[in-house]
């Protein structure tokens, strides 16, 4: 589904529009600090402060393709092997370590800060260095309880492909509270 | 009469500022070096006041007034987590050390949830020990109602901030309720954010003075200030502290950095002028904070006289 960053984004709190209106600027600045703003389309949030809880469902902006060796650097065939120039150092940890994990520590040499040149005639041109859509999810579930307020200890989470469900309360979480929650979120997106 | 001040300026000659506080009869609170800078805390007889001024002037120095200086003040966070630090509590801390008071900050074991959350018997003691106390809570009107609870038990003035405006009569055990602060995810840098810590360095200032007005009824045997200086007369090891205050004031007493088992004898021990040991005149005993010496100066009904 086609979507711009943060198309839709509503906070409902009744009772609290001031709180409302601080978490929009505190989920804002927690999203922007772990730059998740770009990945996420539509978000309702929906607090209860009379049971109370915390619930969130959000559409997830396309899927994100796994990054591989020619995503991160310059490959080019030389004597006796490739050598790959890394210009965005960010993944040169993992790159480092899935060539090691795939060739061996002797094969893979690093003559200056950002070359790498591996000594073998397959091309690790296809290997995988991140997971980016699982990295993805887990700083989401990251944000979320960052976002969620501190005394809301029991939390449901629903991950799907396209969306996600996330709910926190004090007291346990029942098969009506779920239902409950979705059934407001529901109502914020048919209003 | 001393007033209170904070003086910063360069290294080169700041000893000539720290001789004349000495002449004057005045006191140096806390001196912090960093680097070429340094920032002196002072407490200067009123009257003495254009001599320190026209000294500042000529060292090219900057005289502040610190209306906060040689007070504790407590700023509890429900939980030490992401949620509540280190925004907006780290701002509100800092900026009355700014003010001149010492903040430390607590966080609470259980103080989190709007029907969970509880104070224990230590956190209140701890948190007593202190002039006053800001409680930083957070957006929701409704839990900050029902958090009443956690500073119900507290003897010392009570400052709460968060974020909705609240009636006072709703929270009738707070000094004090400064709205506008509760739970943010950034740094405090809109005007009307400081605005907000401004709120609460009034606030407290407020709350010193109703402590000052009801010690004033039935004054202290002696000054906490003047209790500091014997004490660094006498025990010098307290120099050896590696704490960046090795004696805290308190509107009441002083809270000296040392092992209590080790020195508590030594401070009780400090004579002054008249005659008399601090045994006498003060309750010297284990502060909650680590293995601290906690001194509560009596009051002038209990001694009977005035050193």
């Amino acid at each position: 589904m086609e979507m711009d960053p943060l198309e839709v984004f509503e906070v409902r709190m009744p009772g609290e529009d001031y709180g409302a209106d601080k978490y929009r600027d505190i989920i804002m600045d927690i999203l922007q600090d772990l730059g998740l703003i770009r990945s996420i389309g539509r978000l309702y949030v929906y607090v209860e402060i009379e049971i109370p809880y915390f619930a969130v469902f959000g559409m997830i902006r396309g899927k994100q393709p796994p990054l591989k060796v020619r995503d991160v650097g310059d490959l080019v065939p030389t004597e006796g092997g490739y050598q790959i120039t890394v210009e965005d150092e960010e993944h040169m940890a993992n790159l480092i370590r899935v060539l090691w994990g795939t060739y061996g520590r002797e094969k893979v040499e690093q003559p200056d800060r950002n070359v790498l040149v591996v000594l073998s005639d397959e091309s690790p041109e296809e290997l995988m260095v991140a997971d980016l859509e699982t990295e993805f999810r887990r700083d989401l579930m990251d944000a979320l309880v960052r976002i969620a307020p501190e005394g809301f200890r029991n939390r449901r989470n629903e991950m799907g492909k396209e969306s996600f469900f996330f709910l926190a309360a004090e007291e346990t979480i029942t098969p009506e509270l779920v239902a409950d929650a979705k059934e407001k979120i529901r109502g914020m997106q048919n209003a | 009469m001393l007033d209170p001040v904070m003086f910063t300026g360069g290294v080169y000659k700041h000893d000539l500022v720290t001789e004349l506080i000495e002449d004057l009869g005045g006191y140096l609170l806390q001196k912090n070096v960093t680097q070429s800078e340094v920032i002196l805390l002072m407490l200067v007889p009123h009257e003495d006041m254009p001599v320190l001024e026209a000294l500042t002037k000529e060292l090219k120095g900057k005289l502040e007034r610190a209306p906060l200086a040689g007070t504790e003040i407590a700023v509890v966070t429900p939980t030490l987590a992401i949620h509540h630090l280190p925004h907006p509590a780290c701002d509100v801390a800092e900026y009355l050390r700014r003010h001149g008071a010492k903040s430390n900050m607590i966080g609470m074991g259980r103080g989190v949830a709007r029907e969970i959350a509880q104070i224990d018997e230590y956190e209140t003691g701890l948190i007593n020990e202190h002039d006053a106390v800001v409680f930083t809570f957070g957006n929701f009107a409704d839990c900050i109602l029902k958090k009443e609870h956690l500073y119900r038990t507290l003897t010392i003035p009570v400052i709460v901030t968060g974020g909705p405006e609240m009636k006072k009569e709703d929270l009738p055990y707070a000094f004090e309720y400064v709205a506008n602060v509760g739970r943010i995810a950034h740094r405090s840098r809109k005007a009307t954010e400081i605005g907000s810590l401004d709120n609460i360095v009034a606030a407290v200032g407020r709350a010193l003075d109703s402590v000052r007005a009801s010690i004033s009824k039935d004054p202290l045997t002696t000054t906490p200030p003047r209790v500091m200086e014997a004490v660094r007369e006498q025990v010098p090891d307290v120099s050896a502290s590696l704490s960046p205050l090795p004696i805290a004031l308190n509107l009441n007493g002083l809270r000296i950095k040392l092992p209590y088992q080790e020195y508590h004898e030594a401070v009780a021990g400090v004579t002054f002028d008249e005659g008399v040991t601090l045994g006498e005149i003060a309750k010297v005993m284990p502060s909650r904070m680590k293995s601290y010496i906690l001194v509560r100066i009596l009051p002038t009904s209990e001694t009977g006289f005035v050193v």
